[in-house]
């Protein structure tokens, strides 16, 4: 089969309001929908040692209420339309986004214009140590409470030099959160959730040209807000092996195994990402044959490599079968990881890994939010939307030798951090 | 050149809407082939993709006593092997047409779908037929399969979610095929063998009482020729099978169940008794009921446990809609200390929400969201085979989905204090708690006879 680059329509309109917001809009009729996707460019790396968890406690705080729109009143207003609301945070940025019928566009834009301009006239102490609770139950939840829970977490800060950005957990740690007070929420506020640190992005069933007057009338008369302090990445020191043993709540031991990884956008990001498809994705994959099916040694085996602004990490996860020396399990992994810096992948495993990553390609631009959202990313990270149409093809011309030079570069013994999750002895 | 400014906008109070589109549920065929196989397809084509997906009467509710896990284990071994294919050839074949090759099992149904691009729609249909018509269950598969499973089960005694949904079951179910997790138990799973497989499927995967589902970038009529092609012999069984009566034991009163993990940072808590099944007449009265009372971010007891108390970080509650009675479930992960609060005012939901009529805003606004999210879970191709494979797994009528909106704004709120009275019985609920034992028993004492469990599934003295 040719490799040759899809070809995905998907035509856009991009316009810089002048306080500096930027606005992707993309119209698609096939639902009567339209999804309003807001990201603003800071995330967990804006945070400092000692304060971490602070952006995404921030996210929960600006479901509480703003000027006009009292506290429960933003989901209770888009639920009663039919809308479907979030927010996420993640390392590089935090995004707000709701689905709605598109003829309630309108109600989508005053919440979030809302928000942006009118907040801080309707923070409360009490809303502050509601959601600080809920966070710490969320934290319970996602990391404390789960099997392997905080190896992700351990990964990191092994792999990130304590005042390195991404050291820390986007949820922060208990104590930080715990001890967030209104003075911080108000100042992060005003640095960060400013038109100029922002895009917003509509997609779905509208009028471009109506939209984009709306889109004016609410956002227009924000003020633009000061420039964002940069963020300083300190250069990696690491030389020789970093490993740990994590004893934790588990039946079956697991080998976390991670590098530092180029970052993202960059063509040597996506000969990592490939390498991790022909790795372990799908049960024709060299390493899920070998490892799970031909010599039974392991449960499950992954591999991903995360898409950070400033250098992104290639994690390979594999959970021992009962009975196996984790040690075991971390060799094969660590022979295959050996072979793929020497050796380029056959053409048929790159067929296969290709032809997946081109049906996960489309699948993504099924869903209007998730459209929106690979829109304002690549407006956010790169100032480009086109990016949603042409990252297909970057991924199809990576060629098999630059998976040979990803992993011989990046993926050596020296670079490496190795997690060992273990069973506790009590348990 | 410089554009008018734009008119002031009202920020005090929400902007009017335009005028609504409506949303009408796509067009979709049904038929029947000379061989019994339903076949329910509709095009979308947005995208060069397609999913096929066969269903068969193969669920976990069939899994006779004693072999729990058995029609999950057939299913999964459907695709590691036929006379012209190795597991690992049928897996790479998938992949290299762009996509995956599944097979499995929910309590109704045991099922092979296949997602790809829609150019290789036809290899796609030569795969799912040979997987379905020629699996040989190689022993050695079967084995590795019972292995990893077994393996598998030792990982769920140690996630609080899974141990709390599993005894959750245990208790509700007690006696049914409904009390064990679909994956089976240890020592079901580890006594069956390829035979039992091989009769299983020989008995359950016949096209008699199976239904295609296909959507995708393809003409509908064409798909029909080629189903019929593909599909011309009926299969293994001569006649479908049909579904097992589930009937769940009564129980006296509310009861607590703790499953013990010392040291664990959070509760997981399950409250809840069986329901009705999914054909039930009242099921649409019961969406709107769910909706309104655990259904939505600003259901009440999201409301009450999260928002007002900051107990947890979510609570929801669900009617599972299954072909037997499946359970009427409110699921939430909160901080141990406040597990008894927790459950207490859930309880104080249940109660409520049976005396008294609902407030008329609280009605319409999980009217007007049951209607108005409607389009938004139909967006992909996976979203509309969903909804097709509800039409064929419950015998649904084709305007099933049509009149669904309709019925959903015809719900009074005497209807939904009728069916809260007779479908929400929090005097019989089931309390499960999977924690520390020691913290969680003082704070759950009261509500109804306490037993201790540990992760193992051993009884504990309290």
């Amino acid at each position: 089969m040719s490799s040759a680059p899809p070809d995905l329509d998907l035509p856009f309109q991009y316009h810089r309001l002048a306080n500096g917001l930027r606005v992707v809009l993309y119209r698609n009729a096939a639902l009567p929908l339209v999804a309003v996707n807001l990201w603003y460019h800071v995330g967990s790396k804006n945070e400092r040692p000692g304060r971490t968890g602070f952006a995404h406690l921030f996210e929960h705080m600006l479901f509480q209420g703003s000027e006009h729109v009292v506290t429960h009143d933003h989901f209770r207003l888009l639920q009663q339309v039919g809308g479907v609301a979030n927010g996420s945070t993640w390392y590089d940025r935090t995004n707000y986004y709701e689905t709605l019928p598109s003829h309630q566009l309108d109600l989508g834009l005053w919440l979030e214009s809302d928000r942006m301009g009118f907040f801080l006239p309707a923070l409360t102490q009490e809303n502050l140590d509601t959601q600080r609770d809920v966070v710490m139950n969320e934290r319970r939840q996602r990391i404390e409470n789960q099997p392997y829970g905080q190896a992700g977490e351990r990964l990191h800060e092994l792999l990130y030099a304590a005042d390195h950005p991404y050291h820390w957990p986007v949820i922060g740690y208990m104590e930080d959160i715990a001890a967030a007070n209104l003075e911080d929420v108000r100042a992060f506020f005003a640095t960060y959730y400013t038109p100029s640190n922002a895009v917003l992005t509509l997609a779905g069933d509208f009028d471009p040209e109506a939209a984009l007057e709306r889109v004016e009338a609410w956002f227009g008369e924000i003020p633009a807000g000061p420039p964002v302090p940069p963020v300083i990445v300190p250069p990696a020191t690491q030389k020789g092996e970093r490993r740990e043993v994590m004893p934790d709540a588990v039946r079956l031991p697991r080998v976390y195994v991670g590098f530092r990884a180029p970052a993202y956008g960059e063509r040597s990001w996506y000969a990592a990402d490939m390498l991790s498809a022909v790795l372990t994705g799908g049960k024709s994959s060299p390493l899920y044959r070998d490892l799970v099916y031909d010599r039974q040694i392991a449960q499950d085996v992954g591999a991903s490599v995360s898409p950070y602004e400033k250098g992104g990490t290639f994690m390979l996860v594999a959970t021992a079968r009962p009975g196996v020396e984790v040690e075991i399990v971390e060799n094969a992994l660590l022979d295959h990881l050996a072979a793929a810096a020497t050796t380029p992948p056959a053409p048929d495993e790159l067929e296969r890994a290709r032809n997946r990553m081109l049906t996960d390609a489309y699948s993504s631009l099924q869903k209007l939010d998730s459209v929106a959202d690979l829109f304002s990313q690549f407006a956010t990270y790169f100032d480009d939307p086109a990016g949603v149409a042409t990252e297909a093809g970057r991924y199809l011309r990576i060629a098999p030798e630059e998976l040979v030079e990803l992993a011989a570069t990046h993926l050596t013994e020296d670079e490496r951090v190795v997690v060992q999750v273990v069973p506790r002895e009590a348990d | 050149m410089d554009a008018l400014p734009p008119p002031p906008v009202d920020r005090t109070t929400p902007p009017s809407a335009g005028p609504i589109r409506l949303f009408r549920f796509p067009h979709f065929l049904r038929t029947r082939l000379a061989n019994g196989l339903a076949v329910l397809a509709a095009r979308h084509s947005e995208l060069p993709l397609v999913s096929l997906e066969l269903l068969m009467p193969a669920g976990g509710q069939y899994d006779p006593e004693g072999q729990s896990g058995l029609s999950s284990l057939t299913a999964s071994v459907l695709d590691e092997g036929t006379r012209q294919r190795s597991a690992m050839e049928i897996a790479a074949a998938a992949e290299r047409l762009g996509g995956y090759f599944a097979t499995g099992a929910d309590w109704d149904v045991g099922f092979l779908s296949t997602g790809l691009l829609a150019r290789n729609r036809t290899a796609a249909f030569e795969l799912l037929a040979d997987v379905t018509f020629h699996p040989t269950f190689p022993a050695e598969e079967v084995e590795r399969l019972q292995r990893q499973r077994v393996a598998e089960i030792l990982r769920r005694t140690q996630d609080p979610s899974a141990l709390a949904d599993d005894r959750f079951l245990r208790v509700l179910y007690e006696g049914t095929a409904y009390a064990h997790p679909l994956i089976g138990e240890e020592e079901s799973l580890t006594a069956l063998d390829r035979e039992a497989l091989v009769s299983f499927y020989q008995r359950h995967y016949g096209l008699a009482g199976a239904a295609l589902i296909a959507v995708g970038d393809f003409d509908p009529e064409a798909l029909l020729r080629e189903a019929e092609s593909a599909f011309s012999t009926a299969g293994p069984a001569a006649a479908p099978v049909p579904p097992p009566e589930i009937r769940p034991p009564s129980r006296p009163g509310i009861s607590v169940h703790i499953v013990d993990r010392a040291g664990a940072a959070q509760t997981e808590l399950r409250m809840g008794h069986p329901s009705v099944s999914r054909s039930h007449p009242d099921y649409p009265s019961l969406v709107v009921l769910n909706g309104l009372l655990g259904g939505k971010f600003t259901s009440r007891i999201n409301l009450n446990l999260r928002e007002r108390h900051g107990y947890t970080y979510g609570a929801s509650s669900r009617f599972s809609g299954r072909m037997g009675p499946g359970p009427f479930t409110v699921n939430a992960a909160v901080a141990t200390e406040s597990t008894g609060a927790a459950a207490r005012e859930v309880l104080f939901e249940l109660r409520r929400i049976r005396e008294a009529l609902v407030e008329p805003e609280e009605l319409t606004e999980t009217q007007s969201y049951l209607v108005g999210v409607f389009p938004y879970t139909m967006q992909t191709i996976g979203d509309l085979a969903k909804r097709l494979e509800t039409l064929a797994v419950f015998g649904l009528p084709d305007d099933y989905y049509t009149r669904h909106l309709e019925r959903i704004t015809n719900v009074t709120r005497e209807d939904v204090l009728d069916v809260a009275r007779r479908h929400i019985d929090p005097e019989h609920v089931a309390i499960v708690a999977v924690g520390p034992a020691e913290a969680l028993e003082p704070q759950l004492t009261g509500l109804g006879p306490v037993s201790v469990w540990s992760a193992q599934g051993e009884p504990q003295l309290v």
